[in-house]
């Protein structure tokens, strides 16, 4: 089960981190949305009386947004993943058959593409700017309802109102499907999202993102889990009128129970214009750490997560571009102390930034506080912000 | 005299490219440069997470 804290948290209400790039289009950044490393499905386990039932939960990687740093340029960040459990090895048979069900032990699911750099870069602190409100409201087993209020200076203020569903079809401990996910500001701006199990294998998403009346972003996705590996195709923007759009397609591959390879291809057309990007990934998982890189014709992106102990994490990430010419490291940590309800983030980069959240859960009061500073000492700026969310 | 023309040679070969090199470690437009510190601030990052990060915060202060 996913902990509230985790996905309560101030910048987690909403969805939809879609292909922006070689759509061409820019889409305004909300430094609190545009910037999540995580997309949430809100738990609906508000209390005994309203049930158990629990939103899949996935987390998304950052968008790759034009000359953003976040992920590597060139390469399309498609919206949230899907987590599921990880299929588990056959246990083994006693007696002599021991000896033999370890060595044909068949090799686990490694999980989806996306997924890959997710535990290192959820170690990292968002960037925090204004102030925000949260309200999250449960309205039953199946329904939840969010209503944000945002102040800022960097970005526009106002409302948004957000819903989700789950449906009846349980399929593991801890999702359900379908799931819909939206949400509308008060310029009538809508993320939208639709999550269902095709098969027990099969997944498929819908997103939409709207700029107002205006048709932004749409696209499908398709994921098939197998035994040992993982495929999915992603279809951006597809506009026959136009004859452009976007595929996505990825593949996971696991060699041993910790080494897990892949690779990706992004074809995208437009009148006159089409191109492709492939990049490959590797993953060694070991004890307590995760080193992936992936390596691309436009650059190369690698990570190393490590869990000290049950309170301390710690992230360290290289990205470089060759479009960009540009490369940058960061390191980052994350205490964890749930006897103090505290949870604090920090960073610090080669581009001489640092930064920091603090979450402070206020029992008994439903109330979680969020602060956050940043600073660009090569820049000269510096950027805070606060936040609180209820329920 | 060609010996002692041939050691300033070298010597200067040898200054020239400590120059050059000064000069490529203090550019920071250069990609190259920029790579090379950052993989080495990487494997530093790799380091200090699984050397230096085995204290326990909820562990009992010692008396003193």
């Amino acid at each position: 089960m996913m902990e509230l804290q985790e996905i309560g948290g101030p910048f987690s209400t909403t969805v939809t981190d879609v292909v922006v790039n070689f759509a061409g289009v820019q889409l305004p950044l909300d430094p609190y949305r545009q910037h999540s490393r995580k997309t949430f499905f809100l738990s609906l386990l508000q209390s005994q009386s309203m049930g158990s039932v629990l939103a899949a939960a996935s987390s998304s990687p950052a968008p790759a947004a034009a000359g953003g740093s976040q992920g590597v340029p060139g390469l399309v960040s498609v919206p949230p993943g899907f987590t599921m459990p990880s299929v588990s090895s056959v246990p083994a048979t006693s007696g002599s058959d021991q000896q033999t069900a370890d060595a044909e032990s068949p090799l686990p699911n490694p999980g989806t593409y996306e997924e890959c750099h997710r535990k290192c870069k959820d170690v990292f602190p968002l960037q925090m700017d204004g102030v925000r409100l949260v309200v999250n409201k449960g309205l039953s087993n199946h329904f939840q309802v969010s209503h944000t209020v945002t102040l800022s200076t960097l970005s526009d203020s106002g409302y948004r109102f957000g819903s989700t569903y789950v449906g009846s079809k349980q399929t593991g401990p801890a999702e359900s499907f379908p799931v819909l996910v939206g949400d509308m500001d008060n310029t009538g701006s809508l993320n939208a999202q639709i999550i269902h199990q095709l098969t027990t294998a099969v997944r498929s998403k819908i997103a939409i993102q709207t700029q107002q009346h205006k048709f932004v972003n749409w696209q499908c996705d398709l994921e098939y889990r197998g035994e040992n590996f993982t495929s999915a195709v992603t279809l951006g923007n597809p506009d026959i009128l136009v004859g452009s759009g976007i595929i996505v397609a990825h593949y996971l591959q696991s060699i041993t129970p910790g080494l897990a390879m892949g690779g990706e291809l992004v074809y995208h057309r437009r009148p006159g214009e089409e191109g492709a990007v492939t990049s490959l990934l590797g993953r060694y998982t070991g004890e307590n750490y995760v080193a992936t890189l992936t390596l691309g014709g436009a650059g190369a992106h690698a990570t190393y997560y490590h869990k000290a102990n049950d309170q301390l994490q710690i992230g360290v990430e290289f990205e470089a571009s060759t479009r960009m010419q540009d490369t940058t490291t960061s390191f980052g940590y994350q205490l964890d102390l749930p006897k103090a309800n505290l949870l604090f983030k920090g960073t610090v980069d080669s581009n001489w930034v640092v930064g920091a959240t603090i979450e402070k859960k206020l029992l008994p009061l439903p109330l979680t506080l969020a602060l956050g500073a940043f600073l660009n000492h090569r820049k000269n700026k510096f950027q805070c912000g606060f936040g609180v969310t209820i329920g | 005299m060609s010996g002692s023309e041939g050691k300033k040679g070298s010597s200067s070969g040898v200054m020239e490219w400590i120059g050059s090199a000064c000069r490529f470690a203090t550019d920071r437009n250069d990609f190259r440069r920029n790579l090379l510190v950052n993989l080495g601030l990487f494997a530093a990052g790799v380091w200090v997470a699984r050397n230096l990060s085995d204290f326990d915060l909820m562990s009992p202060q010692p008396v003193t």
